[in-house]
């Protein structure tokens, strides 16, 4: 376990490592929140957006603001490094030492994500202080759930890069791919605009699929759209699908592994 | 006369950093397939905004949602154009550190063009230029704007200022590289402006717009070719328009001398 101590904090140390770049890359996520917030105060101001999109003005607001927080906590990007190490050969240090690859890539990523959720805490706490303050029904048990939400989403998000990862023991030049994959998932997630605003199919397959999961879901919590029942719904779909991105994880790590050649050292 | 000729040995050059570009791609095509599919992602969320504004179906002043669709998709378009030299303006941090300029600074040409238009990107062209292209003509179209000669030349006109406009604008804080080592995070920073264009100006406040409009001119590269075409360009903004492509490209021209000064080149 001490040997996975130390890769987490490998992880805190590489994500400290350019600050000035770090805190900027943070800054400019507020643009896009700028331009969204600018957007939908318009459209509730000069229409009946509420009953069109389905969201109160309040509730489309603290989305914004939460959905980019969510998905910079959520998000990944070990993939590249990933397929590097396929490509490369840097995978066979991991396989000839008693450490487990998935472990490795797991703690790494827990890791970099310190510095950001010491950045995202402070502010989600005032944003979430400020919706209760302006009458919105945020409880102490709908902040609580949604901390957990928000951790199995951490973990969704793991298992499903993770496996998009491993994709590299098949395809070769697949660095441009994973770009077009992260961007569309972060569609798919929510993590742009709330995708049920769309209704009918896009609604259902937001709630059947992963994706709605991982940014959508959380924030819908805390916005206090859903009732206890389709609350405990959604973290039964977040158990069930992080199960089947493991199980699909470890059979194509095991399927993966007796194609990869090894090449370098 | 001379100045012509120079002029036109540039284009010649253009023509032959397009060909090899164009050669290039289609050598690693799966390279080529796949980078239209990033484009093709960032498109997507480029539309969900469109999408918005028609299920909503309101206006944003004069504009409707028609005309936001030409607003758009002009704003898609100039990405295309935008994108086709952009991979030379990332690069050029690492050149400055690594010293890779030292091969360039020697040949007979302008050292700014050759390191900024070197490599033609088509394959983030080509989808915003298609889908670009088709949002235009149908807002053009759905919003019964006129056609006949003379809107059409002046939204041209404008186009070619705002390529001109981007060029000068967006190329300013990678010139900083010269001066500081890491401009990760100040490249950041730029992408997210060249964003705002997601939606027409005319959404944002008064002096968020004056100053996006005159200070920091990101609103005129893709919202004048529409207002020009609407009819709603003051005299003052149609020379603004003009002149602010050519304003902003002397400073970066001027800011790119004095910068380079500051280049050391690579020990050998």
């Amino acid at each position: 376990m001490s040997s996975y101590r130390c890769v987490f904090l490998m992880g805190v140390e590489q994500a400290l490592e350019y600050r000035v770049s770090f805190f900027l890359s943070m800054l400019s996520a507020v643009f896009p929140i700028i331009i969204q917030t600018t957007m939908w105060n318009y459209l509730y101001g000069h229409s009946d957006a509420a009953a069109i999109f389905g969201y109160r003005q309040g509730e489309i607001l603290l989305y914004t603001l939460l959905a980019t927080i969510v998905s910079q906590l959520v998000g990944t990007g070990f993939e590249g490094e990933m397929n590097s190490d396929i490509k490369m050969g840097g995978l066979n240090k991991y396989l000839i030492r008693p450490v487990s690859y998935k472990g490795y890539r797991f703690f790494r990523f827990l890791g970099q994500k310190v510095p950001r959720v010491m950045v995202a805490a402070p502010v989600m706490a005032v944003i979430i202080g400020l919706a209760f303050w302006q009458g919105m029904p945020v409880s102490i048990g709908k902040v609580l759930v949604f901390l957990i939400s928000l951790g199995l989403a951490l973990l969704l998000n793991f298992s499903c890069f993770y496996c998009i990862g491993l994709l590299g023991f098949w395809l070769t030049d697949v660095d441009k791919l994973f770009g077009t994959i992260s961007i569309v998932l972060t569609v798919v997630s929510g993590g742009v605009f709330p995708l049920d605003i769309f209704g009918g199919v896009v609604e259902t397959l937001v709630n059947l699929l992963p994706f709605g999961y991982t940014v959508q879901f959380p924030v819908n919590i805390i916005n206090g759209r859903f009732g206890w029942g389709r609350i405990g719904a959604g973290i039964a779909f977040q158990i069930g699908w992080i199960f089947f991105f493991v199980c699909l994880g470890n059979v194509m790590w095991r399927h993966g592994v007796k194609r990869y050649a090894a090449v370098g050292g | 006369m001379k100045k012509m000729e120079k002029i036109g040995r540039y284009f010649k050059l253009m023509g032959v950093f397009a060909k090899y570009s164009l050669m290039s791609a289609l050598e690693y095509r799966i390279n080529f397939v796949t980078g239209v599919t990033v484009e093709m992602g960032w498109m997507i969320i480029k539309l969900l905004y469109v999408a918005i504004i028609y299920k909503a179906g309101t206006s944003i002043g004069i504009l409707t949602p028609d005309h936001i669709l030409l607003f758009v998709g002009t704003y898609v378009l100039m990405t295309g154009v935008y994108m086709l030299y952009f991979g030379n303006f990332v690069s050029l941090p690492g050149m400055v550190q690594q010293g890779e300029m030292d091969l360039y600074i020697v040949k007979p040409v302008s050292l700014q063009f050759l390191v900024t238009m070197r490599r033609i990107d088509f394959a983030y062209l080509l989808p915003n230029l298609a889908v670009g292209m088709a949002m235009i003509v149908a807002g053009w179209h759905l919003a019964g704007l006129p056609a006949g000669v003379v809107p059409i030349a002046g939204f041209l006109f404008y186009l070619a200022c705002g390529c001109l406009l981007t060029y000068s604008l967006f190329l300013l804080p990678y010139i900083l590289s010269f001066w500081i080592i890491s401009v990760g995070g100040i490249m950041d920073i730029s992408n997210a402006l060249w964003d705002f264009n997601n939606m027409p100006s005319m959404i944002y406040g008064k002096w968020f717009r004056r100053i996006g409009t005159y200070i920091l001119p990101i609103f005129v590269i893709t919202n004048f070719p529409g207002l020009f075409l609407m009819g709603e360009l003051s005299l003052w903004d149609c020379v603004w328009g003009a002149a602010a492509p050519v304003l902003f490209f002397v400073l970066s021209r001027a800011l790119w001398k004095v910068s380079l000064k500051k280049y050391s080149s690579a020990s050998s």
